[in-house]
Formats: structure tokens, C-alpha cells, sequence
């Protein structure tokens, strides 16, 4: 089978992978370049536990083919700590047990990055609307948003 | 024994008690907890599974060759050349022992069985190989809902409970009553649908096994696994460290994860097999759809006379489990007469298994709405009626309830939730935007359960300790919760004990099910502690150096790692001390955690709560949303209100989305579920949940087991989704008695 | 697959399609194609098809060409949703927050829907109350068709084996322009559409001088309410809602589904429509992207 070379930038770092022509971004992520922290749940775009970034737009890795990758800038819940250091949303989910079963929660993490990236002080409403697209079956929603809620108010706090 | 273990026993509430965040946190939010499918040996291949697109008839065809051919594909197993088995799968021989699918023949059974398995170098490959395997099938005609011929009468329900019981004259009762209310509710099947779908990385060496599986229940999947292959179970190693969400669905080994040994047998390679989420409608278990008629009498005060619950289920057409959902009218409101009945039909889909909650959560909707339409009838407020007819102690079997903080739950969530001043009649209140507003309550339930477990416990010379179990973390919090219970048992910090678990070698923790691991568990791991603990204690007791020497063995007590003097505790020496000086590396301790058959014989043993819930619909559209949730609980002793209030916040919206949301759609030609995918059978998001509220109501249970443990898993979903069916009522004055409730029902 | 290509240019796309031995699957966003594909191959009724992916294109952009707009065949809902934009954007911009969650808007695209043509598409009925025209273009040349003779049927449209729909082309209305989307689905979100209903006035000198309304999920393909539409003119903004009456809704066709019955989809369409005129008559009100 001919594969493709696929050079990318993941977490910052440059990369290069062989993919199968039809393979998703997603898989070749955890069985070609072994980033198992982007969880498949579905497979059609409907749960968002492979949430990424892609060239800082959120998007689903299951759909988007890993050739795509190509040229491109991929965020993935392995690059969000810095070394030890954890993200302050990752901080926040431990402290306030914002996670379960911890299935969806890298794809929830990378969702409310992108969220607070792109509106550092949202309303609840824009938080659960926000995060719509990432389901937990355990339904801890209600921690997830009290801890986005909060992780965003302290960031605003240490920017200013 | 006995009487050394409560002697040196430890004081509780310095690990226990405290909410802890999670000990597996750091792991899960940086994306290192392995899951099974994050598993990769070297070597390893891909399998697809080929399912089957009608529901009942035979296999005619597959090209096996076209998919063989594909590039990549490694092999192709069939019925024709899949490795023999040493037990036919679908031999019942022992409880808990379901029927499964593991390409014995070519019979169809229900949509979605496995037919075949592609395994290639890659999964690309494997699924295309899959895709070319193009099936011919000899399809037979279908029976799907709960109207099918052959109804039946089912001898058992549930796991093992006789299908009908009968306490009083119901007839009789009934004759009596100056109000009467009988009426029939609907629930449909609905699918676990837990967010990591089955996986399965198995690796053979020799005739000894590796599996990365998730497992509700290690050492049955052990002891299954080992019986169908005809090997010792030790043979077969498990590990199933982090599962992400079970709800019954992995609590037995299915068709497909066996399908996935047999095909690392097959090419002598280690093999991943990953469900589709759209393959997850079949072979792994549901929740079977019931037609439940209550008919309820009760006289002019109020006062129940008699409760009939009728329950009509469905299994598959080739093994039973049928969902108790009556059981929940043994318990709660103390009726005079009593009787519960089922019968069943077999229909074409796989079989239904446990499901969060299985049996309470199904009758708990349609009890509570009976009670709330049977309060209308008599005139009383819904919490009125209530606790008019509450069960000082369980009403079909007479016995005293081992705790039962029931009444103070009520008086919690109403406090809480603002109940006072609820108008009885429906459709009275609005808000600003004129939606429509109603309240509605739910009463909460489910029994206080214990499997056996085993633990082990060693004190270490340096003064650390090692707690063990085979114990299952579904995300309710085990790897946290059996810590804490292990560090209290042991007299330590936390952060002094090396705590395992998720291991098939481990010593067996019994079943994450039922919610009763952390009492069944963490009693093992108690034990086990206090084992240790106790021959620590005769160690030191025995030896003349020692400041403990003669102390009596009621007369020591463990706290941070020190034996003290209970009479003078400035008496007393480190367990590194002990050791050291009796030249030991370290001292076990071993335990069991189970019910004392004695407690179920004179208590009844369940925890209780009462959900209040506040919807708002729009009177044009019927559209629902679930404003406002207050749930209050008793469930004994609480061993971390952190990871419990999660358990309950995640059950009360499993509630919303039984009253609101959830279903599986049969095709009544093909037999397949229609909305087999997260886009259409529907859970709540994030947008979906209102704010919600669980108080921890104190009750001490000083029977059910040692540590006062009861269940916190379930019993959220229980109370909930009734409370919401009701507020549903009272918003609009329509009661719908079919769930999910179908907003254009709701228009008059 | 091995015949999968990624053309830098239309021109290399175009000759693609018109060599094609196979008929290509045209990829822009994928969120309908990948989704597709899953579930078929779930059911083993996967057959590959050769991909032809058009995000090479540079396709992704919105112009103002004066007249009209053209939202280019690689435009996201996400763009869309962020882009500076007249009023009369404001109903297709309200579904394109609607459009799944926030990862299938950054990468589904609006023409993407529109070729995917199904009922319940979101684009359809904004895009027809914008009069919105599909340009298609092939070897043979470039046309173009209005939407509504664009979409042929339930997931049928009228791109010819050798087309290429390279852009939407919405003319900008004149004078005064207000626009608004209702969707209603059973969950608050992520929902697939029960009804939903787009509308667009003009406006001048206090009165509806022109009016064009559509409804989604009720009927093949959305349909435009031509009797209401007409009626309208002349009315005053805040008279609109009360003119729509059942016999407007004559256009559409509504079935009994999972998601709801006939009867249902009809009256939570007027009432939709009802709720979305009165919105509209009240524009310093927030339009309201849900229905309740």
C-alpha cells in the first residue's frame, strides 16, 4: 500500500508520519504517532472526545484525514501541560473533580482552551453552549462549566 | 480474629470522610490514563468486526476471499476457521453466564451480531477488508416491541429474583378503596452507550493470555475467558486499570471481546479490536423496554390500601434477562397489599443486560408517577401523600430498615428547593418569558448490596504500607475512595499507601456493579488493614522490648503509623520499629469484604432519597427544559462527598434524559436500531443540564455492614426521572405516561 | 485509495473530474462525508470511492462583489459565523451557530450542506430567503442556479457528474433588510432539526416591501411560503406575525419520523414562524437563535 509522508507541526514540535490515504487524523495520531491521549468516541463527529486544534480552530480529529495534517498546526491534550506545569483548566478540573471516567475530559480540556482563547470572559450559557459538542456519558456537566467558569476567572485575573 | 480487629481498630474520618480530588486526576486530564484501546504491543494487528444487517435468519455468503485479498489483510475468521473453543458460548452454566455471540454458526440473531472479523496491519485496511466481505444473508421475519407474540411468564427477574411476589390481598385492597388508580407508562430500551466503546488488545504467549480489556467485573471475565478456552484461569491476565464508564455494559465479557482473543489465536500475533460506536446497539447489552400497569388503591385519608405493579418486559429470542422493574414497589411506600407480576416476550435483539440502575430505575418512573396521579385523586400534595403512606419499615417483608434517613431527605429538599407553597392543581405557574412552569417530586431508591471481595494489606519496614484489591474504576472514583478505606484500616496517611488495583492478579474485588463496590471492596481492604494491624499488634504485644508488651488486645489502637497504649498514648512505637526489631520486611494482611447473611435475614438494607425538579415548557412548542434539580440523599457513610456528589449529579441527569431524552427506535422491518449513533439516540449535553444541587443527608447505618457503606452509583437515576415526569405534569395538567415524554404530546 | 487527489487548482480539479474513471466523492469540509462513510462502514456496506478534495482550491473566501456576495465552496460555518456581514446574513449566521457543535462548524462548510441536500439541512433556508445561487462549474464552463432548482430532492442535487459547485452567490437585497433563523430540535443542542424556519424582510417607510420566508426538515426540500410572502407587503412590521395562518404552510409536505409527527412539524412551524416575524418586527430585541 503507498503511503503518504505527511510533515506537521504537533504541540509545537515538528513531525513527520506515514498514513494511509483514508486514514483519519485521529487514528493516526494514537496507532501511527502514538498520542493516545485523543479518545475516539464515536467516530462521527457527534461526541467530540477526539477534539484537537487544528491550526487553533477546534475541530474533530475523526474528521479530518490525517494527510490533511500536512502544513498544518495540531493541538493535542498532550501538549497542553508545559512539562510539569499543568494548564490552569487542568489544574481546575482536579481541583474541583470536574472529571469521571476521564474519556471525554481531554476533549473537553481542549474544547475550553479554545473556548477561552477565543472569549476569555464567556457567561455560563456560553460555556454550555460552547461545550455542547463534547458529550460525558457520566454527566459531570455541571462541574465541567463551574470549573471553566472559574478557570477563566482566575486567568483574567493573572493577565491583568 | 474478630475480636483483635475491632480492638486495634483505627479511628475513621482521617482519610475517610475527606473529598479527596481524584488520585487517577492528573493521569486522565493530561491524557496519559491508558485505556485498553491506548494499548499497542509490538506487533499488534487490527481487527474489524463484520456485523449483521438483518436481525434474524443465517449467514448465506461472505466473499471471504475478495477480503482476504485486500491489501494489508492479514486473515479473515469465520465460522469456518475461528479456533475451537472448549465450551459452546451459548452453554448457561452458571449464573451471570449470558449467551454470546463468537461466530459459533451462521445464525442470526439480532442487527448488529458479529458475522466475521477482518484482521489486518492496519485498521484502514481491516475495515475495507471488512466492507468487501459483502454478505449474502436467508433473512426470516422479525418481532420487535412489546407487543410480539408468545408472551411468556418468566420465573425470574433481574439476577435472580422470583418474579412474583405477593404480601396481602390485593383484590381485596383494592375492593376497598374509596379512590382507585390504575394506568399503564411505557419505557423504551435504551443503551448504555458508555463514552469509551468496548475494546479489546489481546496477546498470547504460549497458552498463557494478556488482555487490555475494560472490566466491570475482573474475576468473572477471568474465570469466563478461561472456562470458554479451556485453560486455568490464572492463565488468563487481565488489566483494566481505567475504564471509561461501564453502567453495566462491560460488567460481562461479550461476544466481541472473546472474538477478539480468538482472533490473536488465529494469526498468533496480539490483535486490537475496537467497537464501533454504531456496533455498540447489540452484542453488549441494553436496558429492555417494559409496558408497566400500576393499579393503586388508597382510602379517604389517604392512606394506601393496595399496589398492584404489573410489568410486561422483553428478552432476546435466545437468553433472558429481564428487567426487575417492579422491585422498587417492595420497598417504598407501606401498602397493606402488595403484588408484583411480569411477563415477557422474546423479541430479535440482543440480550438485554443491566443497566444503571436496572429494574429501580424503570419502575421508579412509573411508581412515582402513579403515587402523584393517586395523590391528585385523594387531594394531596405529592410530598403529603407521601409521607401519609411512608414505610416505617419495608412493607413486603415486614422487616426494619437497617438505616432509612428518608424522612429527613424530604425535609432537606424541601427546605432546599422551595417546595412550600406549590400549587396542587397543574398548569399555575409561569415565569417572565411565560413558559410554563411545574415542580415535581421524585422519592429515590435503591438496595444496599454487597458481592465478595478479597484484599491484601502489607505494613512495610519503612513504615509504608501496600493495599490491594482487583477493584474497578469506572469513574465513580475507586482508585480515590478504596485508598482512603485503606489508609484508615491501616492507620496512615494516603500518601503512605502504595495502592493497587484494576489487575486480574489482584486479589478478586468482586463486581463494580449494583453499587456496592465500595462497600464490598473497601470491607475486603478494611479487613485486610486490620488484619495487618492485629498481627502487628500481637507482634509487639508478645515482646518484652516492646512499651505495648502486655497491653491486651483491647488495649491498642493504630494512628499514623504508630501502635498506641489505649489507656496512655504517649505509650506506644512506630510499625517500623516493630518490624525492625523483629527483623521482619513487612507483615500481610488479608480480608473479605461481604454481607453478613444474618443482615439480610432480619434488615431490610436501602438507601433513599428525594429528588425535586422544576421544568420549564413552552406552551406552543411542548418544548422541555429541565431548570432545576435538588436531590437529597442517604446512603450511610460517605467516604469522600466529592466523588459521591458526582455520582449523584451524574445520576439525577441520567434521570432527565430517561424522563426527557433517551430511546432506542426499532425498525419493525429490519429489526435495527434506526438512531444507532450519538447524532440520534439522544443523551443530554452540556446545554441540556440545568443547575444542580445534591445534598448529602447524614444517616448512620449501624447494620449493613462495618463501615455503615451503602450505594451512591445508582440510586440518582431512581427518584429523578419521575421528578421530572411529574414537574412534567404540573407545568401542563397533560400526564404523559409514555418516556421519553414527546413534546407534542404536551400541546392542549 | 490510490485515486484519491488533492488539485491545487479548479482548472486541475476540473480535468480531474472530466478524466475520472470512477466518479470521485467531492470532499470539502467532510462532516457529512466522514460521518457517511462510518456509519457504512460500521454495517460493512462500505465502498470506497475515489476522493477528489477541493480544500487546495483557495475557495475559502467571502467576497463583496458589489451586488452580491460570494461565499467561496471552502467556506466554514465558523467563518461564516465570524465574518463581518450585512443584516440580511444575520438568519444564516444564527444557523450557523446551530450547525452541530463548534468542531463541525470549523469544519463544515455552507456549500457542503447544501450539496449534502438533506431536509433537514440548515443552510437551505436561509440561503433561500437570501435568494441565494449556486455557481457550478465543469470543463464546459460555469453556471449558475438558484437554490431552489439546485436542490432537486431529498439528498439529489442537480451538479452534473463533471460539475464542481464552486461558490453561493447571494444578492444583496435593497433598502433596509432584517433576517432571522428558528430551529427546534428535542435537546438543546446538537440537535437534528423537528422544524425550522428562515426569514428575511425589506423595509420601507415602516412597511414589509418585500418578504421571503422558508421552512426546513417539514417537507423533501425547505420550501419558501410564496402566499405569506405575499401577503406581507404593504403590512407593518409588527402586523406580520398575525397574518401567518395555517393555510400559508400549503407548500409543505411534513412526514411522521422518529423526530416528531406531520401533525406536530406544522404547528411548531407556524408557530416558529409566527414567533419569527414577531422578532423581526422588534430587531433592537435579541433575534433569538432558539426557539424557546
Amino acid at each position: 500500500m503507498a503511503r503518504i509522508h505527511v510533515t506537521t507541526t504537533i504541540n509545537g514540535e515538528p513531525m513527520e508520519f506515514l498514513c494511509e490515504p483514508q486514514q483519519s487524523l485521529l487514528d493516526a495520531l494514537r496507532n501511527n504517532l502514538g498520542l493516545t491521549g485523543t479518545k475516539e468516541g464515536c467516530g462521527t463527529g457527534d461526541c467530540g472526545a477526539c477534539s484537537i486544534t487544528f491550526d487553533g480552530r477546534l475541530t474533530c480529529s475523526c474528521l479530518v484525514l490525517a494527510v490533511e495534517a500536512e502544513g498544518h498546526e495540531i493541538g493535542t491534550i498532550e501538549g497542553m501541560a508545559q512539562g510539569e506545569t499543568l494548564h490552569p483548566l487542568q489544574r481546575k478540573f482536579l481541583e474541583m473533580a470536574a472529571l469521571q471516567c476521564g474519556i471525554c475530559t481531554p476533549g473537553v480540556l481542549i474544547a475550553a482552551r479554545a473556548l477561552l482563547e477565543k472569549n476569555p470572559d464567556p457567561t455560563e450559557t456560553e460555556v454550555r453552549f460552547g461545550l455542547a459538542g463534547n458529550l460525558c456519558r457520566c454527566t459531570g456537566y455541571d462541574k465541567i462549566v463551574r470549573a471553566v467558569m472559574e478557570t477563566a476567572a482566575e486567568m483574567r485575573e493573572t493577565a491583568s | 480474629m474478630a475480636e483483635t480487629a475491632s480492638a486495634t481498630h483505627v479511628r475513621h474520618g482521617s482519610s475517610i470522610g475527606q473529598p479527596l480530588t481524584r488520585r487517577d486526576g492528573v493521569l486522565k486530564v493530561t491524557g496519559q490514563a491508558r485505556y485498553a484501546a491506548d494499548n499497542h504491543p509490538p506487533g499488534m494487528l487490527h481487527a474489524a468486526l463484520a456485523v449483521s444487517s438483518i436481525a434474524r435468519g443465517r449467514v448465506a455468503a461472505l466473499d471471504v476471499a475478495a477480503a482476504r485479498a485486500h491489501p494489508g489483510v492479514v486473515e479473515v475468521m469465520t465460522p469456518a476457521n475461528r479456533p475451537p473453543l472448549a465450551q459452546d458460548p451459548d452453554d448457561k452454566n452458571g449464573p451471570f453466564v449470558f449467551r454470546m455471540e463468537a461466530l459459533q454458526d451462521d445464525r442470526v440473531r439480532y442487527a448488529g451480531q458479529p458475522i466475521a472479523v477482518v484482521i489486518a496491519e492496519t485498521l484502514e485496511a481491516a475495515t475495507e477488508g471488512a466492507a468487501l466481505l459483502a454478505p449474502r444473508y436467508e433473512a426470516e421475519a422479525v418481532e420487535t416491541g412489546l407487543d410480539a407474540s408468545d408472551v411468556f411468564i418468566p420465573q425470574m427477574v433481574g439476577p435472580g429474583a422470583p418474579a412474583e411476589a405477593r404480601h396481602g390481598d390485593v383484590e381485596a385492597g383494592l375492593a376497598a378503596a374509596e379512590r382507585r388508580v390504575e394506568a399503564t407508562y411505557e419505557t423504551p430500551a435504551q443503551y448504555h452507550n458508555a463514552m469509551e466503546p468496548h475494546a479489546i488488545v489481546a496477546a498470547w504467549e504460549g497458552d498463557r493470555l494478556t488482555v487490555d480489556t475494560p472490566s466491570q467485573g475482573l474475576a468473572w471475565a477471568q474465570e469466563r475467558i478461561a472456562g470458554l478456552l479451556g485453560l486455568p484461569p490464572e492463565n488468563i491476565h487481565i488489566r483494566s486499570p481505567f475504564l471509561g464508564g461501564g453502567f453495566g455494559s462491560k460488567g460481562v465479557i461479550s461476544g466481541p471481546q472473546v472474538l477478539g482473543i480468538l482472533a490473536a489465536r488465529l494469526v498468533g500475533r496480539p490483535v486490537k479490536l475496537v467497537l464501533r460506536r454504531e456496533q455498540m446497539y447489540g452484542p453488549v447489552g441494553h436496558r429492555g423496554p417494559t409496558r408497566q400497569t400500576l393499579r393503586l388503591g388508597a382510602g379517604e385519608d389517604g392512606g394506601l390500601t393496595a399496589l398492584h405493579h404489573h410489568v410486561r418486559t422483553a428478552t432476546s429470542r435466545f437468553d433472558d434477562f429481564l428487567e426487575p422493574a417492579a422491585s422498587v414497589s417492595h420497598t417504598l411506600y407501606a401498602a397493606p397489599a402488595i403484588a408484583t407480576t411480569y411477563d415477557a416476550v422474546r423479541l430479535d435483539t440482543g440480550t438485554p443486560l443491566f443497566m444503571r440502575a436496572p429494574g429501580e430505575a424503570s419502575g421508579s418512573i412509573a411508581l412515582e408517577s402513579a403515587i402523584d396521579e393517586m395523590a391528585l385523586e385523594c387531594g394531596m400534595d405529592p410530598l403529603e401523600f407521601r409521607l401519609r403512606n411512608y414505610a416505617e419499615v419495608e412493607p413486603m417483608s415486614g422487616k426494619p430498615f437497617s438505616s432509612k434517613a428518608l424522612r429527613e431527605c424530604y425535609a432537606q429538599g424541601v427546605a432546599r428547593f422551595g417546595w412550600a407553597g406549590r400549587p396542587l392543581q397543574p398548569r399555575q405557574m409561569r415565569d417572565e418569558n411565560g413558559l410554563l412552569v411545574g415542580w415535581g417530586l421524585g422519592t429515590a431508591t435503591f438496595p444496599a448490596l454487597m458481592f465478595q471481595g478479597q484484599a491484601r494489606a502489607v505494613i512495610r519496614r519503612d513504615g509504608t504500607a501496600l493495599a490491594e484489591t482487583g477493584a474497578h474504576d469506572m469513574g465513580q472514583g475507586a482508585w480515590t475512595a478504596l485508598a482512603q478505606l485503606a489508609a484508615d484500616s491501616l492507620g496512615l496517611e494516603i500518601d503512605q499507601v502504595e495502592f493497587r488495583s484494576g489487575d486480574s492478579r489482584l486479589p478478586d474485588a468482586g463486581i463494580a456493579g449494583g453499587s456496592s463496590h465500595t462497600a464490598t471492596a473497601g470491607i475486603a481492604l478494611h479487613h485486610a488493614g486490620a488484619d495487618a494491624i492485629a498481627k502487628l499488634t500481637e507482634l509487639a504485644m508478645a515482646d518484652q522490648r516492646s512499651p505495648l508488651f502486655g497491653a491486651g488486645n483491647m488495649g491498642v489502637v493504630a494512628r499514623n503509623g504508630r501502635l498506641l497504649r489505649r489507656d496512655d498514648e504517649s505509650r506506644g512505637e512506630s510499625y517500623a520499629d516493630i518490624l525492625t526489631r523483629a527483623g521482619l520486611a513487612e507483615i500481610e494482611g488479608r480480608g473479605t469484604g461481604a454481607m453478613d447473611p444474618a443482615v439480610p435475614e432480619h434488615y431490610a438494607t436501602h438507601s433513599h432519597g428525594a429528588v425535586f425538579a422544576e421544568v420549564k415548557i413552552d406552551p406552543e412548542l411542548g418544548q422541555i427544559r429541565a431548570t432545576r434539580l435538588v436531590g437529597a440523599f442517604a446512603a450511610g457513610r460517605i467516604v469522600n462527598p466529592r466523588l459521591v456528589r458526582s455520582q449523584y449529579y451524574g445520576g439525577m441527569i441520567w434521570g432527565v434524559s430517561f424522563a426527557l431524552h433517551e430511546q432506542a427506535v426499532m425498525d419493525k422491518c429490519s429489526g435495527r436500531v434506526m438512531n444507532a449513533n450519538l447524532g440520534e439516540y439522544h443523551v443530554p449535553v452540556n446545554a441540556d443540564v440545568p443547575s444542580l444541587e445534591a445534598i448529602l443527608v447524614e444517616e448512620h447505618d449501624p447494620h449493613v455492614n462495618p463501615l455503615g457503606i451503602k450505594g451512591v452509583g445508582e440510586i440518582g437515576i431512581t427518584g429523578t426521572a419521575g421528578a421530572v415526569a411529574n414537574a412534567v405534569w404540573h407545568a401542563t395538567g397533560v400526564r404523559v405516561r409514555r418516556f421519553p415524554i414527546a413534546i407534542e404530546k404536551l400541546l392542549v | 485509495m490510490s485515486g484519491d487527489r488533492k488539485p491545487a487548482s479548479l482548472a486541475e480539479a476540473l480535468s480531474l473530474l472530466a478524466g475520472a474513471p470512477e466518479a470521485p466523492l467531492l470532499l470539502a469540509g467532510g462532516t457529512d462525508v466522514y460521518p457517511a462513510r462510518a456509519v457504512a462502514e460500521a454495517w460493512g456496506r462500505y465502498a470506497p470511492r475515489p476522493v477528489l478534495d477541493l480544500s487546495g482550491l483557495g475557495l475559502a473566501g467571502i467576497e463583496d462583489r458589489g451586488d452580491h456576495h460570494r461565499i467561496g465552496a471552502g467556506v466554514t460555518w465558523a467563518a461564516l459565523r465570524d465574518a463581518p456581514l450585512p443584516p440580511w446574513f444575520d438568519g444564516l449566521r444564527q444557523a450557523a451557530r446551530q450547525v452541530g457543535g463548534v468542531q463541525v462548524q470549523a469544519r463544515g462548510t455552507v456549500l457542503g450542506n447544501l450539496c449534502n441536500a438533506s431536509p433537514a439541512a440548515d443552510g437551505v433556508p436561509p440561503l433561500l430567503t437570501l435568494e441565494a445561487e449556486v455557481e457550478l462549474a465543469s470543463r464546459r464552463g460555469t453556471r449558475r442556479l438558484p437554490l431552489g432548482a439546485f436542490i432537486l430532492g431529498n439528498r439529489r442535487t442537480a451538479l452534473a457528474p463533471d460539475e464542481i459547485a464552486t461558490a453561493i452567490l447571494v444578492p444583496k437585497p435593497a433598502g433596509e433588510t432584517r433576517s432571522a433563523f428558528l430551529k427546534l430540535g428535542a435537546r438543546s443542542y446538537l440537535v437534528i432539526s423537528i422544524a425550522m424556519v428562515a426569514g428575511l424582510l425589506e423595509i420601507d417607510s415602516g412597511r414589509i416591501a418585500a418578504a421571503r420566508l422558508a421552512i426546513g426538515a417539514c417537507s423533501p426540500v425547505a420550501q419558501r411560503l410564496p402566499e405569506l410572502e405575499a401577503a406581507l407587503i404593504g403590512a407593518r412590521p409588527e402586523e406580520a406575525a398575525a397574518l401567518a395562518a395555517p393555510e400559508h404552510l400549503a407548500p409543505l409536505s411534513p412526514i411522521d419520523d422518529v423526530r416528531a409527527t406531520a401533525e406536530y412539524r406544522r404547528h411548531a412551524a407556524l408557530v416558529l414562524l409566527r414567533r419569527l416575524l414577531a422578532g423581526l418586527a422588534a430587531p433592537q430585541a435579541q433575534g433569538g437563535s432558539q426557539a424557546a
